[in-house]
């Protein structure tokens, strides 16, 4: 038994069973999906291994920002997100920061760490960009941001990439200050040399916690010492440089004693690196948090059915179909669940289901056959799951906008090829409708994250949950079967390639040319949508097992439900009666 | 006696089971192409198939028999 008693239990605590027992291992299936995990463990591997060796740090008698992370978060929470993401193509192949969300004494937080083995931590092209993607995740579901700060500042040879512009790594200065104008605390732990912006890192957040040889200042030694340029470097500059390095290597501005006994920036001064990490943990032992139990509606359970089935439930061919709904039943409690409107808009499947023992709102593309009689509004063609039409748009805006009153958050499954195109469907107001969606996303004001199970395509993947929805989704999820692109490569390339052909064909030229340059863009969209390129381009915040999806799931609703800023009565809401009727 | 039905219009891609051959409910027993899918379509029972009225490659409406199984 919980803490405390059920709300509204006549609903929850037992609701009607989704999915079946797998019917048998598709062993190629699997194989394939085992292929491309293995391509993604690889490219994480030269991530984790980049920059200098942990032994090499370890001998300095310091700690990886790996392993403060694996000493500061409880075990078994930790979901890391952008691993590999790289927009910039680094020489690195990194942004040069760790980050996730894991439980540290108990409680949810996003955490972010230097990498201290890419150039002591400095600051490269993306880096940025990776920064605000966390604060505002931080920002969305209202938990402590936590810093493992170890910053040498700008990466010198590279400050055109870095230095300036809007989404600059200045920004999250503001973003930090934002949080806390919002009631969000940073925390930050202080690692090593922080000269410039690694200084405003250090000073930016709410509770600074240093290590006893951290330092953070306005300029580091080599700024102090080359503060007034002649315009070139002769004898006499470079005689003063080595001097004066020499000078501050041995005592850099800012050092603890600075900035604990002089300005009392630092509020804890730490002996070890672990010590850092207990006064985090302490810190945040003390975070506000609602009990676990007090927004829960049941007890947690696992699945009724293995997340390893899905291996072979999910069709590594994207042209094969396959039963969402069996997906569904490997990541809810119990494997159970409330069908909104099933028999309305047949190709979306919305529901109310458990997570970890937390009300979760669920929406997913159906897949397959949708019944003769749909879309209602044509007799032309059929509906196939994965498409959209107008029904299973105005539910979606229907389920989302009574997740929005109830305060219900929301995950979303995204399989989709597009909405249905053609003059039919702009009668049937889909344009409209879709844009409709986007609204109600929008006004409901919660937290969501999308997982792209299989594709991601066209407008589709903006309204169902997209990461575009910068209010709303908290992170992406790809899988090892995700592929984005606006359409497939064939279309694109019919698309773009399809008059030069007519053109050719009536001056009686070969095709063969303008066919060449048509395979070229059909293998250029296959290359630049593969789970890896997704990863490293932040298409997806990261790309996950199947059998790690749940634990994703977990930590987003525990983190939702942790300290929410605005809350439902269970007894008030008005979804689980609407599905009842 | 189970009769497998198309459910839509579509192309024959491939055809999983041979006559005589035991089915269980569930089976993929043929893929249906259709509207740029490959469709899976299941044994509506445990049985025996005891006539393929299609072949792969073969066009279908909705509605015509594919399969029967006892």
């Amino acid at each position: 038994m919980g803490e405390y008693g059920f709300s509204l239990h006549p609903y929850f605590k037992e609701m009607p069973g989704i999915g079946k027992d797998l019917p048998r291992e598709m062993k190629q299936n699997v194989d394939e999906i085992k292929r491309v995990e293995k391509e993604l463990a690889d490219a994480v591997k030269k991530v984790t291994d980049a920059g200098k060796a942990a032994q090499d740090i370890n001998s300095k008698g310091e700690m990886t920002a790996w392993q403060r992370i694996e000493y500061l978060v409880d075990s078994g929470t930790w979901c890391p997100l952008h691993t590999i993401y790289d927009p910039d193509t680094n020489e690195e192949g990194t942004t040069g920061v760790i980050d996730g969300l894991g439980k540290i004494a108990g409680k949810w937080a996003v955490i972010i760490a230097s990498n201290n083995q890419i150039m002591a931590g400095a600051w490269i092209p993306g880096q940025a960009d990776n920064i605000l993607r966390v604060t505002d995740m931080a920002k969305r579901l209202h938990i402590p941001l936590v810093w493992l700060l170890n910053c040498s500042g700008v990466k010198l040879t590279e400050q055109e990439e870095v230095y300036a512009n809007r989404r600059g790594n200045g920004t999250p200065f503001y973003r930090h200050a934002e949080l806390e104008k919002l009631g969000i605390p940073v925390i930050v732990g202080i690692y090593g040399t922080n000269p410039a912006g690694g200084g405003y890192h250090g000073i930016s957040p709410t509770t600074l916690i240093a290590h006893k040889d951290a330092n953070i200042a306005v300029g580091g030694g080599g700024i102090v010492s080359g503060m007034s340029p002649k315009g070139f470097i002769d004898q006499e500059t470079a005689e003063n440089l080595i001097e004066a390095t020499q000078k501050l290597n041995a005592a850099p501005p800012g050092r603890a004693e600075i900035h604990y006994l002089n300005t009392g920036f630092f509020r804890e001064i730490c002996e070890t690196e672990e010590k850092v990490l207990d006064k985090i943990k302490q810190y945040m032992k003390d975070m506000p948090a609602y009990h676990p139990d007090f927004f829960r509606v049941a007890e947690p359970a696992e699945p009724k059915y293995p997340a390893s089935d899905l291996y072979s439930l999910v069709p590594f061919n994207q042209r094969r179909v396959y039963n969402m709904k069996e997906v569904l039943a490997r990541l809810f409690d119990n494997s159970e669940h409330m069908e909104y409107r099933p028999d309305y808009g047949p190709e979306v499947y919305c529901g109310l289901a458990k997570i970890d023992g937390y009300l979760c709102g669920i929406i997913g593309n159906n897949q397959g056959v949708l019944g003769s009689n749909y879309p209602e509004y044509t007799d032309q063609y059929q509906g196939i799951g994965g498409k959209l039409y107008r029904q299973g748009l105005i539910k979606m805006s229907e389920f989302v906008t009574f997740c929005g009153r109830d305060r219900i958050p929301i995950i979303w499954l995204q399989d989709t090829t597009g909405i249905d195109v053609g003059d039919t469907a702009e009668k049937a107001e889909l344009l409209g409708l879709g844009m409709s969606l986007i609204y109600s996303i929008e006004q409901t004001d919660l937290p969501m994250i999308l997982i792209v199970l299989r594709k991601g395509t066209a407008a589709a993947h903006y309204l169902l949950g997209g990461p575009n929805g910068n209010n709303n989704n908290v992170f992406t999820l790809g899988t090892p079967t995700t592929e984005i692109y606006v359409m497939h490569g064939e279309t694109a390339a019919a698309a773009a390639y399809s008059r030069r052909l007519v053109k050719e064909k009536q001056a009686g030229k070969s095709l063969e040319p303008v066919i060449e340059k048509m395979n070229e863009m059909v293998k250029d969209y296959y290359d630049k949508s593969r789970p890896v390129y997704c990863a490293q381009k932040g298409f997806v915040d990261e790309i996950v097992r199947y059998t790690d999806l749940r634990n994703y799931c977990k930590a987003f609703v525990g983190s939702v439900y942790q300290n929410p800023t605005s809350i439902c009565a269970f007894h008030h809401m008005i979804t689980p009666r609407t599905i009842k009727g | 006696m189970a009769v497998v039905e198309s459910p839509l219009a579509g192309k024959i891609l491939e055809i999983n089971v041979t006559v005589g051959q035991t089915v269980n409910e569930d089976d993929e027993i043929i893929i249906l192409e259709a509207m740029k899918m490959e469709n899976p379509i299941f044994a509506p029972s445990t049985g025996t198939v005891k006539e393929i009225k299609v072949k792969a490659g073969d066009r279908v409406n909705e509605g015509d028999v594919l399969v029967i199984i006892e």
